[in-house]
């Protein structure tokens, strides 16, 4: 396997980092959130990968043809199906605090504020 | 069988897993308590599906009692696994798939739930306090049951988290932890709980992405995530560089949950603006299951490997340390009820944390029973906040000044649980203080005492002032943020004292009375095979013993005789003594952008002692 993968995985989870850490919307945190998220895909993809060989699918192959590790595959499957529930519970929550505060701007928007 | 071509495998003697074929489905003897093992998990998932089908007739009333009879269903449960557990492990490989079925010895494709005595004891305590959150959350929701069918999603979540012993799996539970956590912490839909919701999101997803990789790496190197056959690839491999990043991600997940410093900022915004029973479920438990599940994985996974360990006994302590003093100032600089209390949960995580670092049998039986008795005292004083963000609609302790004399039986709750919390000898806490104590170094224990005494003070400043209207000029908390809040008014106070009441009780167990099991399970917990070792005899440290209280005593009288700063130098003063606290509530900044920051900070620092 290439480092190219895991070079670009960090680079992802980089970027989206310093999105997050720099947005000033919350809908675009959200974007930089699932970049970071997409950058554990790809490791975990990488990971799994063996070059020349197939699909881990076995019905129309003999048993023992060579085959990508179903395993990590299995890994990313489940947590796209989290992650989308975390981001749709993330956007839901962008809209009620729009409804309330009349802004997504992070930096205007603490749960409890200073007294005076 | 797939060929599993992409993946390394070490060939390793096999005797341990050949014992337990018997686990395997086929013809072979399942006991009762393996059968019974998955059941803890399924019951509430069940009754929470079940729910959701009829929520549109049903009463609240009526989920909330079958939410509250499954909860101790589940505690009952995980009771008697426990119990089991100690004559005998109890294993459940779920569809029959062992390691034998695999035919490849060294290959261990199957996923298992393992009630060790302290998993499946620290489970049973989930439920137990599912089920004084549930009864003191009585009336609190009505609207079609969702409150109720979170919270059993959460119970399920939290008692997989405990009993799995697989490490992917761990991450589902985690991440199934953290999903019903962010609602919940939204339920309210008010501006506070929608932005703290928010920050807690962003930081746990994050947390959970560090957490995946973690896996994946972990997966990497040993080719399997059953956590026996990781721990003894781990062994076999020695130092190695993959491993150890693998490590530092998952720690930084964990320890983002159990909001060690610097990864610990969202916390004290979610656990301030979440309803109050589920405050009581975030501080009592959540948190500090994410330690546990952290010393279970070092002390399985990673007890042979060298650079691992020295991170853990180094770092850790110090990380546990700065969490506890941290924790203790910024709580004692607070006059939001809530935000208190949470700062004093991370105060305590830290004390625990140190306990988890030692990796030793001893520290980790104090660990756990701080884990019950920390949950306990703190399940209680969230209560009491909860009554008054109910029947006073207020949680700010200025802003509540003398108004709750009439509720005064809270208020004796408030102030016991203070006590308590302060170091009060008696009771869970305390002798738990005391068993993780006697390894710590001067430096360790003096900053121990200092954040038990801050927190305890705090509380018991907060309880004077409302419920007895006994108050100096106040301090740091002035200038503290502060929110206009409260939770649904027409419930009945007897009800929510009562479980207050009940949680308090709990808390004054004799520590006595679960040493002996705790310390068989522990040794059980890290698999040291010396079951009948008698724990060691330690002396108690006076001085540590009967220190804190006498400090929490002496902060709260001091806090009761503050004068207002009325000439030159007693003002300098006072801003002098203002400028820390200013400077900690300026880290302590809300904006979620900070927190991230400050998470890579310290997953860099991890990274650096680990490399280094």
């Amino acid at each position: 396997m290439s480092i190219l993968p895991w070079l670009t995985a960090a680079w992802l989870f980089g970027i989206g980092v310093y999105g997050v850490v720099t947005s000033r919307h919350y809908v675009h945190l959200i974007g930089c959130l699932t970049v970071c998220q997409s950058a554990t895909y790809l490791l975990l993809l990488s990971i799994g990968y063996w070059w020349g060989a197939g699909p881990p699918i076995f019905y129309d192959h003999p048993p023992g043809t060579p085959a990508v590790d179903p395993v990590l595959q299995a890994l990313v499957l489940t947590d796209i199906v989290v992650g989308a529930a975390v981001t749709a519970l993330l956007l839901v929550i962008a809209l009620q605090v729009h409804k309330r505060r009349g802004t997504l701007d992070p930096q205007s928007l603490r749960p409890l504020r200073p007294s005076q | 069988m797939p060929a599993q071509a992409g993946i390394r495998l070490r060939e390793t003697p096999d005797s341990r897993f050949r014992g337990n074929e018997r686990n395997g489905s086929r013809g072979s003897i399942v006991t009762i308590a393996q059968a019974l093992l998955p059941v803890p998990v399924l019951l509430p998932l069940a009754v929470a599906t079940a729910l959701l089908a009829v929520a549109h007739w049903l009463p609240t009333a009526v989920s909330n009692v079958l939410g509250i009879i499954t909860a101790l269903l589940v505690m009952l449960l995980c009771g008697y696994l426990a119990r089991e557990a100690l004559d005998g492990q109890v294993l459940q490989w779920f569809g029959g798939w062992t390691p034998a079925s695999s035919q490849r010895p060294g290959v261990v494709l199957g996923i298992s739930f393992l009630a060790d005595p302290a998993s499946a004891a620290v489970a049973a305590y989930v439920g137990f306090m599912f089920a004084a959150a549930l009864l003191f959350a009585f009336g609190y929701a009505e609207t079609r049951s969702h409150f109720q069918i979170l919270m059993l999603l959460f119970l399920a979540a939290m008692v997989g988290f405990c009993l799995t012993h697989d490490l992917f799996n761990m991450f589902v539970w985690f991440e199934l932890m953290s999903v019903a956590g962010f609602a919940l912490t939204a339920y309210p839909l008010g501006k506070s709980s929608l932005e703290g919701a928010f920050n807690f999101t962003i930081i746990n997803a994050l947390g959970s992405f560090m957490m995946l990789t973690g896996v994946g790496l972990l997966y990497a190197r040993t080719g399997t995530l059953d956590f026996t056959q990781m721990g003894r690839v781990v062994t076999a491999s020695g130092a190695d560089a993959v491993i150890g990043a693998g490590f530092c991600l998952i720690a930084a997940a964990l320890l983002t949950k159990a909001a060690i410093v610097p990864f610990h900022m969202w916390l004290s915004d979610a656990h301030a603006v979440a309803p109050s029973p589920v405050s009581v479920i975030f501080s009592g438990i959540m948190v500090s299951v994410a330690l546990f599940a952290l010393g279970k994985i070092v002390a399985q996974i990673f007890i042979h490997d060298g650079a691992v360990m020295m991170l853990v006994r180094t770092l850790f302590v110090w990380l546990g340390t700065a969490t506890a003093i941290v924790g203790g100032l910024m709580a004692w600089a607070q006059r939001h009820l809530k935000r208190l209390l949470a700062f004093s949960t991370i105060a305590h995580l830290g004390i625990m944390l140190i306990g988890v670092a030692a990796v030793a049998p001893a520290a980790m039986a104090g660990f756990v029973l701080y884990l019950f008795g920390h949950g306990l005292i703190k399940g209680a004083l969230f209560m009491v906040a909860g009554i008054l963000l109910s029947l006073r609609a207020s949680g700010d302790e200025i802003v509540l000044y003398r108004k709750a004399r009439d509720l005064w039986p809270a208020g004796v709750a408030m102030a016991i649980g203070g006590l308590l919390l302060g170091g009060l000898p008696y009771g869970l806490l305390h002798r738990a203080t005391d068993t993780i104590d006697p390894s710590a170094a001067p430096l360790i224990t003096a900053a121990i005492v200092l954040s038990t005494a801050l927190t305890g003070a705090a509380v018991l400043r907060a309880a004077a002032r409302i419920f007895a209207g006994w108050s100096g000029a106040p301090g740091p908390e002035i200038s503290a943020p502060t929110e206009r809040d409260h939770e649904k008014d027409d419930r009945p106070f007897w009800l929510m004292l009562m479980s207050c009441a009940l949680l308090l009780a709990v808390a004054f167990t004799p520590g006595t009375a679960v040493e002996t099991f705790l310390s068989q399970a522990t040794l059980r917990l890290m698999d040291i095979q010396a079951p009948n070792v008698p724990p060691p005899e330690r002396q108690p440290n006076a001085l540590v013993s009967y220190l804190p209280i006498a400090l929490t005593i002496g902060l709260f009288v001091l806090s009761l005789f503050r004068q207002r700063a009325t000439t030159a130098l007693s003002r300098r003063l006072f801003h002098a003594e203002l400028l820390p606290f200013r400077a900690l509530q300026f880290v302590h900044s809300g904006i979620v952008s900070d927190y991230v920051a400050w998470m890579m900070l310290g997953l860099a620092a991890l990274a650096l002692v680990i490399g280094w």
